[in-house]
């Protein structure tokens, strides 16, 4: 690397707002991007990275403002370039964000925007040759039947197909170099490993350099040359990725790595067998839950999405269960399911021996008490203007307690055991932090003390170090009041942590039922096999994606075609995986997976 | 594809309506009371001869059975005759019974046939106005959220909205046509006559028009694509005509459809107060009348129309973002 840089920051310092109250944001960035490079920037929530993302392509607006230095690029600094000639450079300089959904008009094909684009930073360029280019270019993406998708919205277009198009968008001028922020992150595992490998090799192919900001090390372990440690806005660290890996220098890249989880290393959470027990808390038997949509364009003609298929499992008294799976699966509508928010077609959910939907009255209340959902979004499930300490009372009054001071007490209890400050009980929910917020969801699923807490990808949204703290706060929780738990996520890593048997779905299939160990060691379907090929890790692998990770994604839940669902993605599929479903087979103790490739000892699982 | 299968749904849940308002409108008229009889032979006329009319006429008979004999004609394209206006012209009616024959009724058809071209001229020349002028503060105001455009909006809008229609019309009226002579306000003899009733139907429709448009242009820059657009370097000019206008036009189509509807109250008093000949005034002189008839087919094809706008306007929102479907 000894080619003049493509890109050097010098000094660079961000604000937010002016005067008095102004904060700096960054402080004195600087470094260099070399040509074909992939430099890598890591830090965790609010350290700065999408600042410093935009500050590269010139992005910054109110309240933001540049306080000082310089982003050169041909030798001149963007950041004093007006509207009109940074524009000109546009077609140099691309960007791609971590929100493929709302990249584009959600009015106008996929397609048309993109060839829009190229015409903009490449006037005059002929219609049909830009045209062409694109439709090129979304085959080298590997979107499939790129002709027919280029005419279509992106409504259409899945998340990780979404973030293959802006891809495409953004170097199908050419550029010098791209700023990519943070990409993968929406995406789940299998695709995100997908899109990692596509843009390593896509920048090669067009001599492209690239930034490469990500709140994953592992991730950016995958894809830089050189990673730049960003805290509180300042370059504490810089060096290669194994480098920085092997002997971290900065405390905080020492806490990054410590908290990264471990799966196969000896260092990796032994986690306890289900602890024997006489029935069930819950069972769930042979549920299946379909939608009805209407199909467009049609009088009364009607779609079956099916969501949930034929589902069967057990979860333990005591027991932290997993279902893991990608996005689409089937794992929120299992959820509905098992809280009762739903019923299933046929089959049936099963509590304490009693059919869920055969419970009323006082019974239906005890099941409301005992089983609590705690969920996904920590931004939008907490009433804006109302206190912490009035959201925390009201499941108690529904549940008719009526003493005052007695109400305030058991929520000031549960607020110390999920270990929110009690001063916080007359504070609105406006000023926590994503972290807290999800501390008085599961607040208010403990307040009517639950044997059984649902948890939908409660951590998901949150960083590595408050995903370590509330797990351990789960683990305390569980030994204090015996509770089991189901984890519903699409984090294998967390999963691997904490549960003790894990279901994994596939097209709203439970493909696998296994214990921790054995489906991380030795995971008896292909899907599983994937699934762990793609999760970040900075451990050696033990399945390679090279092996295991299949292109695409999983088709549509509509109208499925007969067969093993997930042949038309498997390595192994054989015919008669086109032609029958697999049934769960039992391996052996007690393992089920539903591949014809199981040799069991024999014995079909009764389902 | 998918147009025709719309199509085909949407106009046969607009038949129903159609219908629905029909069999409504039918049955009030039945109820309410005033005998249009009585209207039509005279307040002299003996009782024994008005029922014998009104025998003649099946006006006794079971509200269904009139109904249904009523809507066997309008399937054929019939909507019957006016009650009270001869087929030469000028109303009958009043004191005096001559026995008019029926043949020398005007029809119902051909006294809206004649009218409404003349109100849909009206109408549309007012969205027009309401349109370019709504667009002329709308966007700037949408573009620049809590400045001067947007406050100029604001006043122009609540300064509209406050100004009652029949008091607009006749103070233009006074002001363009009596004392400046710079357009004709009076009756009707040309074009010209439609441009000042326009306008003041203009400044009703306006108000709301800029509220929505200015709500929808300054939410829709608020999109992330907008600011993404920038970074993919398209245009300020791009963004804001291809990309902007765009996705706030759905919100400014649906809330077109509804004014538009809501526009017929409007017309009947712009249309009597200018004494335009158009559907306003002849629904305001068949209900003075009690002219059953002629009520019940304004009342068809109006709604008729109503159904067929929300259509249009439903086609066109999908037509410019796919997502939605009705
Ligand atoms: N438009 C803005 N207005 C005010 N403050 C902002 C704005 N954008 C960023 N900040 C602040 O700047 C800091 C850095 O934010 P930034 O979005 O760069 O974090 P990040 O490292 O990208 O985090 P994440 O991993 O969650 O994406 C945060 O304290 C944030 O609150
Ligand atoms: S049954 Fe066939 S297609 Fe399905 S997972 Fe097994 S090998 Fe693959
Ligand atoms: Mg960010």
């Amino acid at each position: 690397m000894n080619s003049s840089p493509v890109l050097s920051v010098r000094n660079l310092s961000v604000d937010v707002g002016t005067g008095a109250g102004a904060r700096p944001v960054l402080s004195d960035v600087s470094f260099d991007l070399a040509p074909r490079e992939i430099v890598g920037i890591i830090g965790a929530s609010g350290s700065g990275k999408t600042v410093l993302a935009r500050a590269l392509v010139n992005w910054i607006d109110p309240p933001l403002r540049i306080a000082s230095g310089s982003v050169e690029y041909k030798s001149q600094n963007i950041l004093d370039l007006a509207g009109g000639r940074m524009r000109l450079l546009r077609r140099e300089i691309a960007y791609v964000g971590a929100n493929p959904m709302g990249a584009l008009d959600p009015t106008l094909p996929v397609g048309r925007q993109i060839v829009e684009k190229l015409s903009a930073v490449v006037p005059g360029i002929d219609p049909s040759e830009a045209r062409k280019r694109v439709i090129d270019l979304l085959g080298a993406v590997r979107i499939p039947s790129p002709r027919l998708r280029f005419d279509e919205y992106p409504s259409q277009f899945s998340g990780g197909m979404m973030q293959r198009a802006l891809i495409v968008d953004a170097l199908v001028s050419n550029p010098a170099f791209l700023v990519a922020d943070n990409v993968t992150q929406p995406l789940d595992v299998t695709v995100a490993a997908q899109v990692l490998r596509l843009m390593r090799e896509l920048t090669e192919r067009f001599d492209t350099a690239v930034v490469f900001v990500s709140s994953s090390l592992p991730t950016v372990k995958e894809a830089a040359d050189q990673v730049l440690v960003l805290s509180e806005g300042r370059i504490v660290e810089r060096n290669t990725p194994q480098r920085l890996i092997d002997a971290p220098q900065h405390p905080y890249t020492l806490q990054l790595i410590s908290q990264i989880p471990k799966i196969w290393t000896s260092e990796a959470a032994a986690v306890p067998r289900t602890p024997n027990a006489a029935r069930p808390t819950i069972s769930i038997r042979d549920a299946t839950r379909t939608y009805r949509v209407r199909k467009r364009g049609t009088f009364a003609a009607h779609s079956e999405v099916r969501a949930v298929r034929n589902v069967t499992f057990d979860v333990m008294p005591g027991e932290n269960f997993g279902v893991v799976g990608e996005s689409g699966c089937g794992k929120s509508t299992l959820m509905r399911l098992l809280s009762r928010l739903e019923f299933p077609d046929s089959g049936s959910v099963i509590c304490n021996g009693e059919d869920l939907s055969k419970l009323r009255g006082k019974t239906l209340l005890k099941f409301r008490r005992d089983f609590q959902l705690v969920l996904q979004d920590p931004f939008n499930s907490l009433p804006p203007r109302t206190s912490i300490g009035a959201i925390l009372e009201d499941p108690l009054r529904v549940h008719g307690m009526r003493n005052a001071k007695e109400i305030r007490e058991r929520v000031l209890t549960v607020m110390a055991e999920v270990e929110l400050p009690a001063n916080l009980y007359d504070e609105l929910p406006l000023g926590l932090s994503a972290g807290q917020r999800q501390r008085v969801n599961v607040a208010r699923a403990m307040v009517l003390e639950p044997k059984v807490l649902i948890m939908d990808e409660t951590l998901s949204s949150l960083d590595q170090t408050e995903q370590f703290r509330l797990l351990a706060l789960f683990e305390k929780l569980q030994v204090q009041h015996g509770l089991t738990y189901v984890f519903i996520s699409h984090d294998l890593a967390m999963v691997r942590r904490v549960c003790n048997r894990v279901a994994v779905m596939y097209l709203g299939e439970v493909v696998e039922i296994a214990h921790n160990e054995r489906l991380f060691f030795d995971p008896g379907h292909p899907y599983t096999k994937a699934l762990l090929s793609a999760v970040p890790t900075l451990e050696e692998r033990r399945y390679k994606p090279e092996d295991c990770l299949l292109e695409g994604e999983p088709p549509s839940p509509i109208d499925l075609p007969p067969g093993c669902s997930f042949a038309s993605r498997c390595p192994h599929a054989f015919d008669r995986c086109r032609a029958e479903s697999p049934t769960l087979t039992a391996r052996n103790h007690g393992e089920l997976a539903a591949c014809f490739l199981v040799e069991g000892p024999g014995a079909r699982a009764a389902a | 594809m998918f147009v025709i299968s719309f199509l085909v749904r949407r106009l046969a849940q607009g038949a129903l309506i159609i219908f629905l308002v029909t069999l409504l409108i039918f049955t009030l008229l039945r109820i309410v009371p005033g005998d249009p009889v009585r209207l039509m032979a005279g307040g002299m006329a003996p009782e024994a001869l008005i029922e014998q009319i009104a025998e003649e006429m099946g006006l006794r008979d079971p509200v269904l059975v009139q109904f249904g004999r009523y809507m066997s004609g309008v399937v054929r394209g019939d909507l019957g005759q006016s009650f009270v206006r001869p087929a030469s012209g000028a109303s009958t009616g009043g004191s005096s019974f001559g026995d008019a024959t029926r043949g020398e009724r005007a029809d119902v058809l051909t006294l809206i046939g004649e009218t409404l071209p003349m109100t849909l001229q009206l109408a549309f020349l007012a969205i027009v106005f309401a349109m370019v002028f709504s667009f002329l503060v709308g966007i700037p105001a949408g573009l620049s959220p809590g400045r001067w455009p947007d406050r100029v909006a604001f006043y122009v809008s609540s300064i509209f909205i406050s100004l009652p229609g029949f008091w607009l019309g006749i103070v233009l009226a006074l002001l363009l046509s009596v004392k400046l002579g710079w357009l004709p306000a009076i009756g009707y003899k040309g074009f010209a006559y439609t441009i000042l009733p326009a306008i003041v139907l203009a400044v009703e429709l306006s108000p709301v028009l800029i509220r929505t448009l200015t709500g929808s242009i300054s939410s829709a820059m608020t999109m992330p694509f907008i600011a993404v657009g920038r970074v993919r370097g398209l245009s300020q000019r791009r963004i804001i005509f291809a990309h902007a206008l765009r996705n706030a036009s759905v919100p400014l189509l649906n809330l077109l459809g509804i004014q538009i509807s809501g526009l017929l109250g409007g017309v009947l008093v712009i249309e009597f107060i200018f004494d335009y000949p158009g559907l306003g005034l002849l629904t305001i002189n068949a209900v003075l009348q009690r002219d059953f008839p002629l009520i019940q087919g304004i009342a068809i094809v109006t709604s008729a129309i109503f159904v067929l706008i929300n259509i249009a306007v439903d086609l066109i929102a999908t037509l410019i973002d796919p997502r939605l479907e009705y």
